[in-house]
């Protein structure tokens, strides 16, 4: 069933289709990121802001990526532009709400506490808000970064340029269901998310280590 | 420990200080208000705001480090009006202790008591050694504590370690709020009297709030009464307040038990002793015998050869011949301390079921009697002039020397009664 020569003559082309299915990824992630970052950080300082953001990147979300991606070829034509748009687009009702959300986690007391202690705006925003706020920002760019590396597999509809893996899938369809070509988009880019997924859940543990702290024998 | 060098205390002056609020903020939990609000706090005292909830004494003490600003007045540190300073580095130069504590908690005990030293650019091995020196300084071993995490630590020692951090960069002033309020009542007990004693030794100024008469009175050089709406109702010596309350507000708000609140502001050695016919063991015991009957206490305290009381022996066993012996002396009244209050000193003659006393030294030796009677004087106002008097003579430098801290600051460190 599996074409084992079709695999063995592709594997560059397999190599090089997964190399651009984690640039495109990432690429997205870290705009989007970017993006989130400064949104989120303007509207937990605005808290006005904050509805509009939600709102805003909520109703992005919404708009079906196929339709978003026709609607882009007409006005950035067959660049990586038209492909990274979407990606960047459905990361950020993600991220935005992950890193309000970490911020708002922070306990009162503890911004009360370095307020008092004499930290400008900035200095309690770096070294008190931010790492408190990591387990929750953590947590969304691992979310965002798994359902960007299953939606660019959909960016293969814009050109054979871009797709990364998704590319053999799209062509084994129009091959008339070559299932081994399609295989060989979709195994890896699967493999790809658990990696990412794992990627994510090791490096929380690292960069917060007093969460994974208990409570031991204390005698006040 | 720290260098005297380094020892400095700051006055605090608050000049018709007020605080308003829009009426939509007003209601529960809502920051009181202040009404024009007075007050110097002397340099190395304790000043306690104690009052209701809503009576403006933690607006009055977030003023100070400007996370409030006041709507009028001004509050001068060392006379320089503080609306002139940068609010950062203002809060820099004070120590700051709140309920909740707000250690950071992904930093480590070391990290978060060098906060404000890492804020002031202090390099790195000076900021360790000064988190090591004020982690042993609140009692918490620095091997054991510096590289742990908050969640790690039990109430109490995230409280050591809030008050630990506040002393960081030795600020001549402190703002404590309510900071032993989130702990149980006999570690709460403990950190206040740690506290005490470390004071003892900083002689920084502190502005304390409570909503505890009974911490204020303990904790305070000077305690200001504070009732709903900001109005400074008192601010005097807790002696003072509980002796002389200036208003209906103020006795309400000490207690229809003040009287015997004020017993645990003096101490055994501030009251007058009475003498009492002693003998030695071995002593004649026909002389020993006419000199109790000839005397209105119809006891005699049998001493041993260093004057240490073994016990008392009624008038009416003292043999007329022959000499006394350890084994005529009866069960003995409770051994009082002379820095025992007189309110732990009539609860331990209350529980023995007498209505004397024995005071003794530190080595044991008699020093005299205390009766249920002195007591009772030392409570009259009338006697409260040279009560008051015996205190004030200790810490003549200031009103403030006459209250409970301030005597039990003038006592040894370490030797907690």
């Amino acid at each position: 069933m599996i074409d084992w020569s079709w695999l063995a003559g592709h594997l560059d082309a397999i190599a090089y289709r997964t190399l651009q299915h984690v640039y495109l990824a990432v690429l997205g992630v870290a705009i989007g990121f970017a993006i989130s970052f400064v949104l989120a950080l303007a509207a937990a300082r605005y808290r006005v802001l904050y509805p509009p953001i939600s709102a805003l990147s909520g109703i992005l979300f919404t708009i079906p990526s196929l339709a978003l991606f026709a609607a882009l070829i007409s006005l950035t034509g067959f660049s990586v532009v038209t492909a990274e748009v979407p990606l960047v687009l459905y990361t950020l009702v993600i991220l935005v709400r992950n890193i309000v959300a970490g911020l708002d986690a922070v306990p009162v007391d503890v911004v009360e506490a370095a307020d008092g202690m004499g930290h400008s705006r900035r200095q309690r925003l770096w070294r008190v808000e931010l790492p408190l706020a990591l387990p929750l920002i953590v947590a969304g760019l691992r979310l965002a970064t798994v359902s960007t590396i299953g939606l660019v597999t959909i960016t293969g509809t814009i050109s054979d340029a871009y797709g990364g893996l998704g590319y053999f899938i799209l062509d084994g369809y129009h091959r008339g269901n070559f299932l081994t070509e399609m295989y060989a988009g979709a195994v890896p880019s699967i493999v790809l998310a658990l990696a990412a997924d794992l990627l994510f859940v090791r490096l929380q543990r690292r960069i917060t280590p007093w969460t994974r702290v208990r409570a031991t024998e204390a005698a006040s | 420990m720290l260098e005297p060098a380094a020892r400095r205390a700051a006055i605090v002056e608050y000049e018709h200080v007020s605080k308003s609020y829009a009426t939509a903020r007003a209601g529960r939990g809502a920051p009181g208000a202040v009404n024009d609000l007075s007050l110097t706090v002397p340099a190395g005292k304790i000043c306690v705001l104690v009052g209701p909830s809503g009576c403006g004494k933690t607006t009055s003490l977030k003023m100070v480090n400007r996370l409030i600003e006041p709507t009028s007045g001004r509050i001068l540190i060392d006379g320089a009006d503080i609306a002139g300073r940068d609010a950062t580095e203002l809060r820099r130069e004070i120590g700051y202790v709140i309920q909740q504590v707000g250690l950071f908690p992904h930093q480590t005990i070391g990290a978060n008591v060098a906060v404000v030293p890492r804020l002031l650019g202090w390099p790195a091995a000076r900021q360790r050694e000064r988190a090591e020196e004020l982690l042993a300084l609140v009692g918490l071993d620095p091997a054991l504590y510096r590289d742990r995490y908050p969640a790690q630590l039990s109430g109490g020692e995230r409280q050591r370690v809030g008050v630990a951090r506040a002393l960081a960069a030795d600020p001549p002033l402190m703002l404590m709020d309510e900071p032993f309020g989130a702990v149980d009542p006999i570690v709460r007990e403990r950190l206040q009297n740690e506290f005490l004693r470390l004071q003892a030794e900083l002689a920084k100024t502190i502005l304390f709030v409570t909503h505890d008469i009974d911490e204020a009175i303990k904790m305070g050089d000077l305690v200001a009464v504070m009732q709903v709406g900001g109005h400074l109702e008192q601010f005097a010596p807790p002696a003072e307040i509980l002796a002389a309350p200036a208003s209906e507000f103020v006795a309400d708000f000490v207690g229809a038990d003040r009287g015997l609140k004020r017993l645990s502001l003096t101490r055994v050695s501030e009251i007058a002793l009475q003498p009492v016919v002693t003998a030695h063991v071995g002593d004649p015991a026909g002389d020993a015998r006419a000199r109790t009957l000839a005397d209105p206490f119809p006891y005699l305290l049998l001493l041993d050869g260093s004057d240490r009381p073994i016990g008392w022996v009624s008038q009416g066993h003292i043999p007329a011949a022959g000499s006394l012996g350890a084994s005529l002396a009866t069960p003995m009244s409770p051994l009082l301390d002379r820095r025992t209050t007189l309110k732990d000193a009539l609860s331990m003659m209350l529980d023995a079921d007498v209505q004397t006393g024995i005071v003794v030294d530190r080595t044991g030796r008699l020093r005299g009697v205390l009766t249920v009677e002195a007591i009772a004087a030392a409570l009259r106002p009338s006697a409260d002039p040279e009560v008051i008097a015996s205190g004030a003579s200790a810490g003549a430098t200031s009103a403030a020397g006459m209250s409970a801290a301030g005597t039990s600051a003038a006592s040894p460190p370490g030797a907690g009664s």
